[in-house]
């Protein structure tokens, strides 16, 4: 799959976005000290890390092939 | 320990940042390390830090009793009753206070944690989306079981050279006899009505 460079970096700022947002609620629910406060870490934060890591292990992939299929 | 965790998380946003703004950086190799520190190695780090900070805190005393149906059960660790078990634990210190609750109440098996989580987070749902139980009407699915008073009492001299328990160990080793329900220990978190009750105040 052909990704241009503009879209690998739309990747990259979508992942770093989720990552962003998901390390924030994780810093939340440390500080909150509630029942709902695991459910918020495991159900939302680690989802939207999650996610993160995995829109970058995209970009990385993509990034990958884009540059193969240019020296090709 | 949450505070080395919490520079971590900050520093990890920080790098995200990086990329969110100038994404354009990764162009070059030295920042594509750096993108994958930041946007892989550090958030994955945060969320084995962050998972297992949150699963000490749910063994903590102060967590179980943080849920309203739990106040009357960390009220009676407080009961001035010689006779109560979780109350004498707790107070003369036989198990952790700050964790007395996960001390007994939680199997101390291979998946036990994760167990004793699942069980919790059914508690959550039934506290916030379905009808919270009444306290006094809570009961341990199975009842308790012998292992979780075996596992810090088998051994001890004061167990084994008790006569009763000597000639019991089998039943109480296979749960046949339980020990809170078959007349020996038998007062464990009588919570129906504590107000007749006198309480424990500990020197601050």
């Amino acid at each position: 799959m052909k990704l241009s460079q503009k879209a690998v970096w739309r990747l990259l700022q979508v992942s770093s976005a989720f990552v962003i947002v998901g390390l924030a609620l994780e810093i939340v629910s440390l500080l909150w000290f509630h029942p709902l406060s695991f459910v918020l870490f495991a159900f939302v934060a680690a989802s939207l890390i999650g996610l993160g890591v995995l829109v970058y292990l995209a970009s990385v992939v993509f990034a990958g092939a884009s540059s193969a299929d240019t020296r090709n | 320990m949450i505070a080395i965790l919490i520079c971590q998380i900050a520093l990890s946003i920080a790098l995200a940042s990086v990329f969110l703004i100038r994404p354009a950086l990764t162009a070059a190799t030295g920042w594509k390390m750096v993108a994958f520190v930041g946007l892989c190695v550090l958030p994955a780090l945060c969320l084995v830090g962050g998972m297992n900070t949150h699963v000490q805190r749910s063994e903590q005393t102060r967590f179980c009793v943080s849920c309203h149906v739990m106040i009357p059960y960390g009220q009676s660790l407080y009961v001035d009753d010689p006779n109560s078990i979780p109350a004498q634990h707790f107070q003369n210190h036989r198990v952790p206070a700050e964790m007395a609750c996960h001390s007994c109440h939680a199997d101390y098996t291979l998946y036990g944690p994760l167990n004793d989580k699942m069980q919790g987070l059914k508690r959550i749902y039934m506290q916030y989306v379905s009808t919270p139980p009444d306290p006094a009407a809570i009961r341990i699915p199975g009842g308790f079981k012998n292992a979780q008073c075996l596992h810090c009492h088998l051994g001890a001299r004061s167990f084994q050279e008790n006569p009763v328990h000597a000639a019991l160990i089998d039943s109480l080793k296979s749960n046949q006899l339980s020990c809170l329900s078959s007349g020996c220990h038998d007062t464990a978190h009588e919570i129906a009505d504590q107000s007749h009750e006198k309480f424990w105040k500990p020197v601050q």
